[in-house]
């Protein structure tokens, strides 16, 4: 049994796929999109696969245009639970906006989300970029981006407090003395800041991981020093090898900065495997996706990205880059970022760009043989580009079928992946330690209990 | 013999821990950390629906209530509870409480309709506003609002929801491969609220649920619970000491329903009650008595001294509840408990300690005590009299006290013509008997509406 680093992957779930066509294909399960069957078995597939954890993207809002694609949401803690009930081992992972909870709701759900599961949540810390949201919860306006984090950065703060109100020894429950806590190991968190004041503590017993893992899926320059701060594992987008060595190395860089230990903080790209016995059958398959999209729907999509409306303009002539200047939130966007980046490297045509796009939304598509794919992987994970992957199948279920019937077991001959879990918890899966309570080392506090 | 055509009761559990029982958690057969063990309140969810009960119900407040020495404190948030428990579960219908001062309607109606997707049309929300300052100073607020702005939301907040809710048709995704249109545009709506307490454009991010609209349950009992109860509730939790207290809390309730233009039939009435069940009377009362013997009395005065807006020391053990009490007109928190314990007290000229004991099995509700026939006596009688449309079981010991129940009670409720033997549908408004709302904004289509 091999003792080396070993890759750590997700299943990143949407519902139909992550192909923005997915839902169109023949092999999609688009009936089931709103049946938690189907979810519960995706995720025991991936628990089988001994993957560390799946994840659901949320926010609270819907695209105005339905037309093309299904974009609505299940709730990510209801869903999450439903799945927690299915499963015993594989880590659940959901977002949740810092913008549109308040921070002892949300505290809470994931403490409740983390007893249930016995150990395995884990929050993606978003900030919500979507626009749309702001309507929803009687704002004006989007706030902008770096009031966002800053509301984010103390959001985490008070959640953190929250989840150590209790301390892992306040359950006394003797049952022939009648004391079934020890107040004196609960505590009052008297949180006063410029975005919240919560006096707490929380009504739910610390919970088996501590604190759920925290998770961050922003690459903005704003979003990296939170993500360097704060989170454990980071989801990012990067289209080549080169980018995410340098975010890798960047991120970790300050972590290490900031006196964190590097191995701390996981750095996990998407990629989107399209598998072929061949490459050439690999590309047909991708082919067959692209076709079955609906420029009208993508357009709409790199309009919100790039400030541009493209309806108009000969699909196949080249991308219009002089129309293009970033400004605002989408100057501090790092997927706007990402897009920008494609057109000055590859000249794509606009259809091109779309089908680029239409992939993943973004993230690293890749078609090839088991080998191929597998090879990738690798090679992003023993040059500093990666700690693992949230693997973002094109269409749901055969797209990860596929990986995990093909691709995993090459993984696994090579070393690189686990068997068996070594452990029950998220935090265990992906090697992170479990914090004790921040009030655990208060010895100013009087005991009850002599 | 088998009497057809009887009016039917509606029975839900009530799941609290390790029972109603503030003291239920000492008794050996207990397990100390039942409230954040979800196996615990699965296998009770399945208990229940083994009795062919309407439903299971949490009740919830966003604040650790703060005598943690005492009992049992700290639970798992409801809503997510709720769908591990639907996983477990096939028919029973599932109700949490959630608050509409500390939540916001988009993300409220949201978890609500997911329970409601994830349940196959099983979930139901008890509409609280949470009285207390305590649950104020996590929110950011000094104290809590007042009692009529806190209603006065509440009633704004429901609206949002029914919107929301309402915002996608029953039809609006067709999800068409071949033509490549997932969504009917039109079919899809902002709501576009603009009110005091809210402002909410829509629509919500999740298509129509099996219910349409998860149940609205309410349980306050003071004047502005009812009246927010009359215009929205589909079924009413209340804590009633006395069958002439709830046959005129049921008019009261009824007649406000009539008066709002609703049939009086859509709004079900479930007084609670609290269970001890013995194969004989005596065994009954030996388990009451050993129950109200693990009180631990400091503590539960200081609760009460809370309630009463008194000092403890005020509430001597032996002598009875001082003369000089506010008017319930001076309560801002939980009005309607607040009136039933001082009346109780008074009514029966109980000490502090009597009184302490009487609430500490159901914290106001009633106590029926003895054997599986005088307990089906008991609910047959306040159903017969107009004072219930059914029952809030809360066992004072769980599980064993809701396996004395669905085992014993429930079949002799069941040959009496009071109680199905099996369920006829498969969502809680089927359990109910209440119709699934069309949508307010969209064209019914008749197999949606029957679905």
């Amino acid at each position: 049994m091999s003792t080396a680093r070993q890759l750590k992957l997700n299943l990143f779930v949407y519902p139909g796929g992550h192909h923005e066509a997915a839902w169109r294909h023949p092999d999609s399960a688009i009936d089931r999109v709103l049946d938690i069957e189907y979810y519960q078995d995706l995720a025991r597939h991936a628990e089988a696969e001994k993957l560390d954890a799946v994840f659901f993207a949320d926010g609270p809002s819907l695209a105005d245009n339905i037309r093309y694609a299904s974009r609505f949401r299940l709730e990510p803690f209801t869903w999450l639970s439903g799945i927690a009930a299915a499963t015993s081992r594989i880590g659940l992972i959901g977002t949740a906006s810092t913008t549109y909870l308040e921070p002892y709701n949300a505290a809470r759900m994931f403490a409740s989300l983390d007893h249930l599961s016995k150990g395995r949540a884990g929050w993606n810390i978003v900030t919500t970029g979507a626009p749309d949201a702001a309507y929803n919860f009687g704002l004006d306006g989007h706030p902008v981006h770096a009031d966002r984090y800053d509301r984010a950065r103390e959001f985490v703060d008070v959640v953190t407090k929250l989840w150590d109100s209790w301390e892992d020894e306040a359950l006394v429950a003797d049952e022939d003395s009648g004391l079934f806590a020890d107040p004196g190991r609960i505590h009052r968190i008297d949180h006063v800041g410029r975005h919240f004041r919560v006096r707490g503590p929380l009504n739910t017993p610390r919970s088996p991981q501590g604190r759920p893992v925290y998770v961050q899926a922003g690459s903005s320059e704003d979003g990296r020093s939170f993500a360097a701060r704060y989170a454990e594992a980071i989801f990012t987008a990067h289209q080549t090898i080169e980018n995410a060595q340098e975010f890798y190395s960047d991120i970790k860089r300050r972590a290490a900065g900031i006196g964190r230990d590097p191995s701390q903080l996981l750095v996990l790209p998407g990629i989107s495997p399209f598998i072929g016995s061949t490459e050439a059958e690999a590309l047909a398959l991708k082919e067959e996706f692209d076709e079955l999209t609906q420029p009208a729907y993508s357009l709409d999509l790199l309009r919100r990205l790039l400030g541009v409306d493209l309806s108009g303009y000969d699909l196949d002539g080249p991308f219009p880059r002089e129309l293009v200047a970033l400004e605002g939130d989408r100057a501090d966007s790092s997927r706007s970022q990402l897009v920008l980046d494609i057109v000055d490297r590859e000249h794509p045509t606009i259809r091109q760009l779309l089908h680029r796009f239409a992939g993943a939304r973004g993230h690293w598509v890749v078609a090839g043989t088991p080998e191929q794919v597998a090879d990738e992987i690798t090679d992003w994970f023993t040059t500093g580009a990666a700690d693992g992957f949230n693997v973002m199948p094109p269409w749901l279920t055969g797209g990860f079928d596929a990986f995990a019937e093909h691709v995993l077991p090459l993984l696994r001959a090579r070393g690189l992946f686990r068997s068996e879990y070594s452990g029950s918890t998220l935090r265990e899966h992906y090697g992170l330690t479990r914090p004790p309570s921040g009030f655990a080392d208060d010895t100013s506090i009087e005991r009850n209990l002599a | 013999m088998t009497v057809i055509d009887r009016r039917k009761l509606h029975l839900n559990a009530f799941l609290m821990s390790t029972g109603h029982h503030e003291a239920s958690w000492r008794l050996p057969e207990s397990n100390v950390h039942a409230n954040t063990d979800v196996r615990h309140f699965q296998r009770l969810a399945q208990i229940a629906e083994r009795g062919k009960l309407d439903s299971i119900f949490f009740a919830d407040s966003p604040v650790l209530f703060s005598d943690v020495g005492r009992r049992p404190a700290g639970s798992l948030e409801p809503t997510v509870l709720l769908t591990a428990i639907a996983a477990a579960t096939e028919r029973i219908g599932l109700i949490a409480t959630a608050s509409t001062t500390y939540n916001d309607p988009f993300n409220l109606a949201r978890r609500f309709a997911s329970v409601d997707h994830v349940s196959g049309g099983r979930a139901g929300w008890n509409v609280v506003t949470t009285a207390g300052p305590d649950a104020a100073r996590n929110f950011g607020l000094e104290d809590q609002p007042a009692h009529r702005d806190r209603y006065e939301r509440a009633a704004e907040f429901l609206e949002v929801a029914y919107k929301l809710w309402d915002s996608w048709d029953d039809d609006a995704a067709p999800a068409d491969k071949a033509s490549g249109v997932w969504g009917d545009n039109d079919k899809v709506r902002p709501i576009d609220h603009a009110g005091r307490h809210f402002t909410v454009r829509g629509p919500l991010n999740l298509p129509r649920s099996p219910q349409g609209r998860p149940l609205i349950v309410q349980a306050g009992s003071s004047e502005d619970g009812k009246d927010l109860a009359a215009r929205y509730a589909e079924a009413v939790f209340t804590a009633q000491q006395t069958v002439e207290d709830a046959q005129e809390f049921y008019r009261d309730l009824k007649n406000r329903t009539v008066a709002v233009g609703r049939d009086p039939d859509t709004l079900k009435i479930l007084p609670g009650i609290v269970p001890v069940i013995g194969a004989t009377e005596s065994e009954a009362l030996r388990l009451e008595r050993e129950l109200d013997e693990l009180i631990r009395p400091e503590y539960a005065r200081a609760q009460l001294a809370r309630t009463l807006r008194v000092r403890p020391e005020d509430l001597p053990l032996d002598q009875r509840l001082p003369a000089d009490l506010p008017d319930e007109d001076e309560i801002e928190g939980a009005k309607s408990r607040y009136t039933l314990i001082v009346t109780l007290a008074r009514r029966e000229q109980l000490t502090v300690r009597e009184l302490i004991g009487r609430l500490g099995g159901g914290r106001g509700h009633r106590t029926f005590t003895g054997t599986p026939e005088q307990v089906a006596d008991a609910l047959e009688g306040w159903f017969d009299a107009g004072a219930a449309d059914g029952f809030n079981i809360m066992p004072a010991v769980l599980p064993s006290g809701l396996e004395a129940f669905v085992d014993h009670v429930v079949p002799i409720l069941v040959q009496r013509g009071l109680f199905r033997s099996d369920y006829a549908g498969s969502t809680l408004r089927e359990h109910y008997g209440l119709p699934r709302p069309v949508n307010r904004y969209g064209s019914a289509t008749p197999e949606a509406v029957s679905a």
